[in-house]
């Protein structure tokens, strides 16, 4: 049987398509090359980035401006902001919209999607992706779903606000708020579609870094960003289709008559609700069960660009390799055990509380083993500051702060006076919100002089680093403060409580360095698509000086990504400064007299 | 000792790129993967049943729920009859699959075809039996929300028996429904000779893990919701 | 995959062999599950149904190892399939512990669910078709609840 050719066949489809005519749909469109499926999930996902950044900017108004009114939000907003000032139900509906784009739009799709796509491909050695049929499938039901989402943002009774967890019975009961009547629906559907999508690529991921890596590209010696977009790509297949199940009950419970998850509820003005026996508690286990590894299918790929970026920039093999690999799989497997984190005051058995509390306690042994790697990959490097090592650096830093107050977090005891105050807030913005956006940032300045054949602005770049860095800790790191005096989240205005009256100074500021980052994010964006078109071209075909396959592919490649052989690889791809010599490329060969790393 | 060196070289030697550490193509790593994945839906449907079971006082006894059978009178009284001719049915036309696995193999079309009529049969009588079950219990007054069966120890029941039995063998069923397209589709493409121009019968291997699939998850579906 | 099919003797006698140890776990497992019919002692209940248990996960094992071929894979397939499904474990006792932390909870400090759960009612004459229900999709429960 031809079984070998079976195995091979793929990799000659790549050559053929250079002959073919490329009309502006079939190249910008319905592209099945990863290259071009990446750029238009960062697109897609930049544009989601802006809207749900400027939900924010709209609700921190609210927060940092309780009293005031703004005429010209009514002319945006229309009803939902009477007089000027957002209602209480378009605020909800802001910060519940803000939560799902955010994280699952712009921190999965948008990250994951952009660099699981780039990068696998690239940096294996392969000519595109397994199925790159599948791949254009991922984005396009993506952009389905992006689609659905924005409708629900114009339905008449609002989108979906009751939080971006989306708990039953604000979920599940048509009366429960405005937005949980069509709203939710479209919210459901949108998700539905986003699991599919994100099922299609983890597919994908998986099957071509397993099958399609080059020839001497043994599994030690990918790059670091390949294991970390490989463990999040296992970790969105195996923990998306519970929440699919989640919300096919949820569904079910909303739209034919079953009590999944309702017991016992009354409604204002409709009475006592005839569902008996579900469980809420089993949706947010459900939910979480893909919510924490969810987590960290927003941060893996972040640190996996972060070890590469940092070995290159710093000219140095990254520290111990074989412990960055253990502590990325060690973060994989945890991440399935201790969901129930999120739940300790939800009516949770306290014993399991505390199984969960050690399990999660454990995450902070291969959080320090990276940390301390990254440090010791820096020390006594010969650093490049380029805006992208910048933003790597800024990662690790806000990992750290963020990381620590993790550790408050997972205990029970303080969570029961922590959880649902801004503490939790900033946490989770700092270690995954904007870390993953600072890994993010950091792979688009290193990675675009390969995507689009041009440079990056440095000077604007630097701007929008220390704006955004120095932004995000005046942001955060107040809010801190404001948890641990009991201010919760999600409250539409605090002006009303004598103790929270205290902080109105403090919130107008944090809503001011808000707007202020917001708006140099924009910097960012002219840059971005004036560099695409003005951007200083790339004349070196390893503009960093890299050890890695995708810098052995022309400036601008096409489709198939090599023009000739695809390059065979004879080491690993950290080494840099080794025996004097400033970088070894993957494909160069093992010298004779050289000593092995 | 030296069994053990020797498959560790070559071991080494799958993981070194150019080549497939499992030796099989991408597409059935990707099924496998896709399966894992499906079993983790699953996982989920059954998981969360035996959550609001475990959280729940009385629940219904299955002998007296499902103790009927086409043609019977009313009153019948046959539990786990009906329901182990559907789980027979299952694992015959799971093992045809198998046959039609291995004759696509051996190269062998008249062999692909004759085991695959046989599956899609075997498919779509277990449906035909579902579809009477269903029926009949929504007869006797059962569906999402609506539960007339009572708990074994007398007391009134909550509507999660019902409600969990219907979403879960409905979406057991779905999958059922889904394998008998894709093996209609497989036969079509059998008839058409396109495996044979391709030369191999791979697509028939991937159609059969993913029907075996769905013999296995009736396994658990069958465990649970009629003998437990 | 043509050089693996010929490691292991002949396939078409070990299909035969799995379907005839299928076929005799499920007649167990029936058996099992009528002898447990007419048992009231909840010990020997359970005992019973972990033994079914036991073999569920056997007929899976077969299932899985020769139908689906699992098991005359490279290992490199087989830990890659067989590991992650260990999560399973963790998944199973923390939902299946906390359900019954929840029982126990109601049973505790919800006298309505309490008192709810202990209503006998009264069951239905055999062939009676709950007509009345059929129209009440909204009201799913209101029969049971008087």
């Amino acid at each position: 049987m031809s079984h070998e050719a079976v195995l091979h066949s793929h990799d000659s489809h790549g050559h053929d398509d250079h002959a073919h005519h490329e009309t502006f749909l079939s190249k910008y469109v319905f592209s099945m090359d990863h290259k071009m499926i990446a750029k238009q999930f960062l697109i897609t996902g930049m544009v989601w980035a802006v809207l749900g950044g400027l939900m924010s900017v709209l609700f921190r108004l609210q927060l940092g401006y309780p009293d005031a009114s703004f005429p010209w939000l009514e002319s945006i907003l229309g009803k939902w902001a009477k007089g000027g000032q957002i209602t209480p139900e378009a605020y909800y509906a802001l910060v519940t919209t803000h939560g799902t784009v955010l994280v699952f739009f712009v921190l999965t799709a948008g990250l994951s999607g952009t660099f699981a796509n780039f990068l696998i491909p690239l940096q294996i050695g392969a000519r595109d992706m397994a199925s790159p049929f599948m791949n254009m499938l991922s984005y396009w039901f993506f952009l389905t779903a992006s689609i659905v989402m924005l409708c629900s943002l114009f339905v008449e009774t609002g989108p979906f606000s009751g939080g971006w967890v989306a708990y039953p019975p604000l979920s599940a009961l048509h009366d429960a708020s405005p937005g949980s009547k069509s709203g939710m629906d479209l919210w459901i559907i949108s998700m539905a579609l986003f699991v599919v999508s994100s099922l299609l690529g983890g597919l994908n991921y998986i099957a071509t870094i397993l099958n399609m890596r080059t020839k001497g590209m043994s599994m030690t010696r990918l790059p670091l960003t390949i294991w970390a977009l490989f463990f999040t790509a296992v970790l969105g297949v195996l923990s998306f289709p519970v929440l699919l199940s989640g919300f096919i009950l949820l569904i079910f419970d909303r739209n034919f008559g079953t009590s999944f998850y309702l017991s016992d509820i009354f409604v204002n003005g409709v009475g006592a609700l005839s569902n008996e026996g579900g469980s809420a508690i089993l949706y947010q286990h459900l939910f979480w069960f893909l919510g924490h590894p969810e987590v960290y299918i927003i941060l893996l790929p972040a640190m996996g660009m972060v070890s590469e970026i940092m070995s290159v920039n710093s000219r140095k093999p990254i520290f111990g390799y074989m412990a960055m690999l253990g502590s990325l799989f060690a973060i994989a497997v945890l991440a399935f055990l201790v969901w129930a984190h999120h739940m300790f005051v939800t009516g949770l058995n306290p014993f399991l509380g505390s199984v969960f509390v050690l399990l999660t306690l454990l995450i902070a042994v291969p959080s320090a083993i990276k940390v301390f790697n990254w440090l010791t990959t820096l020390w006594r490097g010969n650093i490049r500051f380029t805006p992208g090592m910048l933003f790597a650096i800024g990662f690790v830093s806000l990992f750290i702060s963020g990381g620590l107050t993790g550790i408050w977090l997972g205990n029970a005891a303080l969570d029961i006076h922590l959880h649902d105050t801004y503490f939790v807030i900033a946490h989770f913005h700092i270690v995954m919100g904007v870390a993953s956006m600072f890994g993010m940032f950091a792979g688009v300045y290193h990675w675009f002089p390969k995507m689009y054949g041009r440079y990056l602005n440095n000077s604007l770049g630097y701007i929008h680093f220390w704006v955004t860095l120095a932004g995000a800790y005046m942001i955060f790191w107040p809010m801190h403060y404001e948890g641990l005096a009991g201010m919760p989240r999600r409250y539409f205005d605090f002006s009303i409580w004598e103790s929270f009256k205290q902080f109105a100074e403090l919130n107008r500021f944090i809503s001011t360095v808000a707007m202020i980052v917001f708006a140099t994010q924009i910097l960012f964006l002219i840059n971005f698509f004036y560099s695409i078109f003005k951007g200083r071209k790339v004349t070196d075909l390893n503009p960093w000086k890299s050890n890695t396959l995708e810098w052995t592919t022309p400036i601008n490649p096409g489709h198939g990504n090599w023009p000739g052989e695809i390059p065979e690889v004879h080491r690993w791809p950290y080494d840099y400064g080794k025996d004097g010599v400033d970088f070894i490329p993957q494909d160069v060969p093992v010298g004779a007299n050289e000593s092995s790393h | 000792m030296s069994n053990v060196t020797t498959a560790s070289t070559k071991e080494a030697k799958w993981w070194n790129g150019g080549k497939s550490p499992f030796d099989v193509e991408y597409g059935k790593v990707m099924m496998w993967y896709f399966l894992m994945s499906d079993a983790f839906t699953f996982g989920a449907f059954l998981i969360a049943y035996g959550t609001v079971r475990f959280s729940t006082n009385g629940w219904p006894n299955p002998n007296e729920v499902f103790k009927s059978y086409p043609f019977a009178g009313e009153g019948t009284n046959a539990p786990l009859v009906f329901v182990s001719i559907m789980t027979f049915i299952l694992i015959i036309s799971s093992v045809t699959m198998v046959l039609a696995v291995h004759a696509g193999k051996m190269m062998d079309k008249k062999g692909v075809v004759r085991n695959m009529i046989f599956t899609i049969i075997g498919g779509i009588a277990f449906l035909s039996c579902q579809a009477w079950e269903w029926n009949h219990l929504h007869h006797e007054g059962a569906w999402w929300g609506m539960n007339p069966f009572i708990n074994a120890d007398g007391t009134a029941s909550t509507t999660n028996f019902t409600n969990f039995f219907f979403t879960i063998t409905g979406f057991h069923g779905f999958h059922v429904f889904s394998g008998v397209v894709i093996n209609i589709i497989m036969l079509i493409m059998t008839l058409l000779n396109k495996f044979e121009q391709r030369g191999h019968y791979l697509m028939i291997e991937k159609a059969g893990l993913y029907w075996h699939f769905v013999d296995l998850v009736w396994v658990f579906v069958f465990t649970c919701f009629y003998l437990l | 995959m043509s050089e693996n099919t010929h490691e292991h003797g002949d396939p078409i006698a070990e299909i035969k062999k799995v379907t005839i140890i299928l076929s005799v776990l499920t007649i167990i497992e029936l058996i099992l599950g009528f002898w447990m019919i007419g048992i009231t002692s909840e010990g020997l209940r359970l005992a019973i149904k972990g033994t079914i248990v036991i073999l569920m996960l056997a007929k899976a094992f077969y299932i899985v190892a020769y139908f689906m071929h699992l098991k005359h894979e490279l290992k490199n397939l087989i830990m890659t399939i067989v590991v992650p499904l260990a999560l399973f474990i963790w998944f199973i006792t923390a939902f299946l512990s906390d359900g019954n932390s929840f029982r126990n909870l109601r049973n505790t400090y919800d006298p309505h669910f309490k008192a709810q759960s202990e209503i006998k009612v009264e069951k239905k004459a055999e062939g009676t078709h709950a007509t009345e229900e059929k129209e009440g999709k909204s009201e799913p429960t209101e029969t049971k609840k008087d």
